[in-house]
């Protein structure tokens, strides 16, 4: 019995060990490289970029300064006036931009996605809604924005399509480097208000656009974050969660009809208290910023 | 003398795996995977299996299927309260004088439950402390909290407050609080409802022999959709919604319906403002146009 007992002891001894060398390296193996966890509500108080330690940046209002408190809304006493001077910027692009600004300087409100209730196409949307929540599926990425329920799909470790349908939020496929999450976006359609940034910089049917997201240290968010508040103006006053640490996006910009190189930008956000708040553009004509009608057309007569 | 060599460590090896295997089923078997991309191209809910049921069409082919050109509810039908039934008919009329009735789709409005239940595909997303709906058309999102109450005094939204939770192998979704708008209707009949309304839906997978018996069951009655969102040739599973709607304003007593999905195809994005054409009756739906531009 005790010959047995010793056996079977022994066996077991060999058999967790067995265990453990063929079990143990396979979870191992998983966990070599986990995927990062960006789940939660991410936030910022501030819109506009984050400009890229170096390298051609995006447009910045020139109507602003350092610690300007008015928040950079647009309209009057802050008009939305886009660096037409940017050297990274062609002809077209910069008369575009410069009537935009010409237009928001006179008091007049420019049209643009969010005023509008039209699709937040890609790269604008990043300047535009201050949070995003990310769902990581096993297939795909889901991204939800707070204002007026955009919804951008990527679909992982998968290439675009020889030919692509263009649409609103384009086509994005992605996949993770390391504690990266990298997403490529081509395919984004134009409509009237199509627009690379809230100074009315033009985009083409070429916009390729490159997003890498990855975790940050709660220091390192909490300072950029105000260091870009101070910069862009702010825009609201959510409460981060200190238990978290941020989330960094930086994206790239190409677009050979509108720019003469490609361009970055970044956007930091930390992880809000705030429950998900529900924004629909259809029933709200009147900007955040007192007073400001934005000028939704209406009709003459009711149609029923 | 070669089988003790291999069985010695094999047994506990094997016990070590199935218990890996015991306890990661135990933890799949506490929820069930909803999660995916579901379609459907019946027009119209699915009657309950006993009890009252939705507001049906009133207008008939030849061939005794729904008119789903010409939407006329039944405003006789005894669980409408006078508001409602009032309501029911005047939608109804304007159905039958060809125009198209504004409601929230065609309207580019937020579309709240149980109006979203009538779209023909969604995506439902498991995490783990939220549920995320996705509804085709305009970008329709839904977030349902899970295991968690209604605050005491809900502030109304168009999504209104749903809270979840799972019951074996279904997640039920409560939703109070839902804001009422110059277009909000339960149904594609403008039955109205107000802010009491009460919605429960019960979500749980069926056999996927099942879900396309109802699926074609519920064309042939109301009617399909052009598009071909459900894939009727995916084998698995499909997703049956069956819910209640509560709302002494609008109706005498609470009502069911049964809403099935079959796995879905491709998602497709619908942008409600840059299309006016209503893809049900192929007309132009009216949406308000301006006399001259504003900027």
């Amino acid at each position: 019995m005790h010959a047995v007992l010793g056996r079977s002891f022994r066996g077991a001894i060999l058999g967790v060990g067995l265990a453990s060398v063929l079990i143990l390296p396979a979870l191992a193996a998983q966990n070599v490289n986990p995927i990062p966890d960006f789940s939660g509500v991410w936030w910022r108080n501030a819109m506009d970029p984050e400009l890229p330690p170096s390298g051609p940046k995006p447009l910045v209002n020139l109507m602003r300064h350092d610690n300007d408190p008015h928040p950079n809304g647009g309209g009057d006493p802050l008009p939305l006036v886009g660096d037409y001077n940017n050297p990274n910027l062609k002809p077209k692009a910069a008369e575009a931009v410069k009537k935009a600004g010409e237009l928001s300087a006179s008091g007049r409100i420019n049209p643009d996605p969010s005023n509008q209730c039209a699709p937040f196409s890609p790269p604008y949307i990043f300047t535009i809604q201050l949070g995003v929540q990310m769902l990581q599926e096993k297939d795909e990425i889901v991204m939800l924005y707070p204002q007026d329920d955009q919804v951008r799909r990527v679909r992982l470790n998968a290439g675009h399509p020889k030919k692509v349908t263009p649409s609103a939020m384009g086509d994005s496929v992605g996949h993770y480097e390391g504690d990266t999450l990298v997403i490529d976006t081509v395919g984004v359609k134009l409509g009237p208000v199509t627009m690379v940034d809230r100074y009315g910089t033009p985009q083409s049917e070429a916009l390729h656009l490159t997003e890498r997201y990855r975790l940050i240290d709660a220091a390192d968010a909490k300072e950029a974050m105000e260091r870009h508040q101070r910069r862009a103006g702010p825009a609201g006053a959510a409460p981060f969660d200190p238990n978290y640490g941020g989330l960094q996006l930086q994206y790239t910009v190409e677009d050979p009809n509108v720019f003469t190189m490609p361009w970055s930008a970044q956007i930091t956000y930390r992880r809000t208290m705030l429950p998900w708040a529900e924004q629909v553009c259809a029933e709200n004509i009147v900007e955040y910023w007192p007073g400001m009608n934005i000028g939704v057309p209406k009709a003459g007569k009711p149609d029923f | 003398m070669f089988n003790v060599r291999l069985t010695w460590p094999v047994a506990p090896l094997v016990a070590a795996a199935q218990f890996l295997l015991v306890t990661a089923s135990a933890r799949d078997a506490e929820v069930p995977d909803l999660s995916g991309l579901w379609g459907r191209q019946s027009l119209d809910w699915e009657p309950p299996a006993t009890g009252p049921g939705p507001v049906v069409n009133t207008k008939l082919r030849a061939n005794g299927m729904r008119d789903s050109d010409t939407r006329v509810g039944d405003y006789n039908n005894p669980m409408l309260t006078p508001f409602a039934a009032a309501e029911v008919k005047r939608h109804g009329d304007i159905s039958l004088k060809g125009e198209t009735f504004p409601n929230p789709a065609n309207q580019c409005q937020p579309q709240a439950s149980p109006f979203l239940l009538t779209q023909l595909e969604m995506e439902l997303l498991q995490q783990k402390d939220e549920v995320v709906l996705l509804y085709m058309i305009d970008h329709q999102v839904r977030h349902v909290r899970l295991n968690q109450k209604h605050p005491a005094h809900v502030v109304p939204s168009w999504s209104g407050d749903s809270v979840g939770h799972y019951e074996g192998d279904t997640l039920v979704v409560d939703t109070i609080g839902v804001k009422v708008g110059p277009f909000s209707m339960v149904d594609q009949y403008g039955t109205p409802y107000t802010g009491a309304l009460h919605v429960v839906e019960r979500y749980r997978l069926i056999d996927g022999q099942s879900a396309r018996d109802a699926e074609q069951r519920n064309e042939k009655l109301s009617g399909s959709a052009m598009g071909r969102f459900a894939d009727f040739e995916n084998n698995g599973k499909g997703l049956q919604i069956q819910f209640t709607v509560e709302d002494p304003g609008s109706f005498k007593s609470p009502w069911s319906a049964v809403v099935t999905y079959l796995h879905g195809r491709e998602w497709l994005e619908f942008i409600c403002a840059e299309s006016p054409y209503d893809y049900v009756t192929g007309k132009n739906p009216q949406i308000p146009t301006a006399n001259k531009p504003d900027f």
